[in-house]
């Protein structure tokens, strides 16, 4: 079993050693790539993460004329490198990954000021060099970063991260279960959890997303680690692209 | 209820992936697009999307920011520095996509040909059109367009051809129309085409890059003859030989039209020397090199570089040996730094 619940109790320190509330290492690269329009490298922990940005442009096919009502579209593409988990697989035309996708999509359609760019198509594509929990959260992450090096005009900053709740559903409710934060992969496999992203500062969710059950009463506390989480996070990529902005202006 | 967030614990010392503060000419090119905000206040920190730039109401938003619905706070939405133009705010991003206005020079692709237009790329969010009405149709006098040439529009610009344009107007959805009346305008030959900043070339509001409303079309005299250079707003860059237009003594406009448009059209290079050909990759490179160092890219630094970078092989040569592997960024550093020695 990865996660010890009796020893969790006693010491109150995960598998890798961090508090409940202590976020993994974030470390982020923003114009890593030349050729694109915008792009970036993110790691959370042992989660890596590579997203380039291309456009506003025009679409592929001829004729598609972007978005609707006179907006651009967006589109994400994932790609998983063979080696980035622990065993090696094919993984083509994933339901998992195609949900990620469209999560992501329908995130930024309405985050951007997609109405500045009629007709035209933003895309964005995220290479997943290693995976280790949190994976959505760490896409949105570098996403947020590529588009502000791309010049996206955007609302807010979109960062995410996820929150579990440090007891299995079987347990009795008397006992106290901590929210944790910021899962790695292992806490993913054994424990409930959520992936939550908010708007920068503001509490205001725009992505959660939940795929195992929990007991209801405790979905509140997970939900607000993650949106500190969140905001934690915020500070530490708006320090990237200052740091990088400060070297150009 | 109150949550405080540790923040991760010190990083472990890293065995790859450079840091932040390496060495970045990776991303190797930007240009500047607009000196119009030269007379303006610029302050020195930039601003992240979603920042608060004021909250007062007499500020007009520009661009780059936008004012949320029910609230008078101007807030950013891209990362840049904050220009103030009398009471109107804007933020020009570090970095973006070309944006065409009218007037601008560009150097652009032809991406497809449809019936009586081209689409061209010209780095910008949506792909240009050229009509067949805004070119100059050979055979001599300026005539309206016909029938036949509808027919015959793959012989004046077929897929894959360069050519350099005027923007003519923009349409609703910012798209371009590109017109090339005009003898300093249309197809490109004999030379050689760089993109400034990857796919894109987008114009980027650091420091250097390509100065709109300077002169962007000039000759450069190098040992082995002259050289034009073309410097598209758009980021898109041509060095090409310079070709004498021989009807140019002659007189009347009707007769320099007539020898001219033999060649308007032509897709042959010339014979071009080998020197030649070296004169114009060392042109290109040093411009590359310009960018990457964030310099300003106009005529009188192009030649003052290419002066200087001459000199500099010259004296290393006869010094013997002449310093390798120090890339185009390398070189236009050290020719910078001579060219501050001397004053």
């Amino acid at each position: 079993m990865p996660l010890d619940t009796s020893s969790y109790s006693l010491a109150l320190l995960r598998l890798d050693g961090r508090r409940w509330n202590e976020l993994r290492r974030i470390h982020a690269q923003i114009s890593t790539q030349a050729a694109a329009d915008g792009s970036s490298y993110l790691e959370m922990g042992n989660t890596k993460v590579l997203c380039t940005v291309t456009g506003p442009a025009e679409g592929r096919q001829t004729g598609q004329r972007g978005g609707k009502d006179n907006e651009a579209k967006v589109e994400v593409e994932i790609g998983f490198a063979g080696f980035s988990g622990v065993e090696r697989r094919k993984r083509r035309n994933d339901k998992r990954t195609s949900e990620m996708q469209h999560t992501l999509s329908t995130a930024y359609s309405t985050l951007l000021l997609t109405h500045l760019y009629p007709h035209s198509t933003i895309t964005i594509r995220l290479h997943i060099l290693s995976q280790d929990g949190s994976l959505l959260a760490s896409c949105i992450n570098a996403s947020t970063l590529a588009l502000i090096d791309a010049g996206v005009p955007m609302t807010d900053y979109l960062v995410a991260c996820t929150a579990a709740s440090s007891s299995t559903s079987s347990e009795s409710e008397s006992e106290i279960s901590d929210p944790l934060l910021d899962l790695n992969g292992l806490e993913e496999q054994e424990l409930p959890f959520l992936t939550v992203a908010t708007l920068g500062k503001s509490e205001r969710v725009s992505v959660l997303l939940m795929e195992s059950r929990v007991r209801m009463e405790r979905v509140e506390g997970m939900l607000a680690v993650g949106i500190e989480g969140c905001k934690r996070i915020r500070e530490i990529l708006d320090g990237v692209v200052k740091g990088y902005g400060k070297r150009y202006a | 209820m109150a949550i405080s967030i540790l923040p991760p614990s010190l990083p472990a010392p890293r065995r790859h992936a450079p840091s932040d503060t390496s060495d970045h000419d990776m991303s190797d090119g930007e240009i500047s697009g607009n000196e119009e905000f030269s007379h303006s206040t610029t302050t020195e920190s930039i601003v992240t999307p979603g920042e608060t730039i004021t909250s007062d109401t007499q500020w007009m938003r520009g661009h780059g920011t936008y004012i949320p619905a029910n609230s008078s706070t101007i807030i950013s939405t891209v990362a840049g520095t904050l220009h103030k133009t009398n009471k109107l705010l804007s933020v020009q991003a570090l970095r973006a996509r070309y944006q065409p206005e009218i007037g601008d020079l560009v150097i652009g692709r032809i991406v497809s040909v449809q019936t009586k237009k081209w689409s061209v790329d010209i780095a910008a969010p949506m792909l240009a059109s050229l009509p067949l009405s805004a070119i100059n149709l050979p055979g001599g006098i300026l005539r309206r367009r016909t029938a036949v040439d509808e027919l015959n529009i793959r012989t004046f610009f077929s897929e894959g051809d360069l050519l350099v344009a005027e923007v003519q107007s923009l349409h609703q959805d910012n798209t371009a129309s590109l017109h090339t009346r005009s003898l300093k305008y249309g197809k490109l030959r004999n030379g050689l085409f760089t993109s400034l900043t990857g796919a894109g070339g987008g114009i980027l509001s650091r420091r250097g890059g390509v100065v709109r409303s300077r002169r962007q079309v000039f000759t450069l005299n190098t040992a082995a003859g002259e050289i034009d250079v073309v410097l598209g707003v758009n980021g898109y860059i041509w060095v090409s030989k310079h070709v004498e237009t021989k009807g140019e003594k002659d007189a009347g406009i009707t007769k320099l039209e007539e020898t001219v448009s033999e060649t308007l059209y032509s897709s042959q290079n010339e014979d071009l020397e080998p020197g030649v050909l070296k004169e114009i990759t060392r042109v290109s490179t040093l411009i590359k090199g310009m960018v990457a160092c964030g310099t300003r890219v106009d005529e009188d630094m192009i030649v003052r570089v290419y002066e200087g970078a001459i000199e500099m092989q010259a004296e290393e040569e006869s010094l013997g040996g002449v310093e390798k592997g120090i890339g185009a960024k390398g070189i236009v550093e050290a020719v910078l730094a001579r060219l501050a020695l001397d004053g």
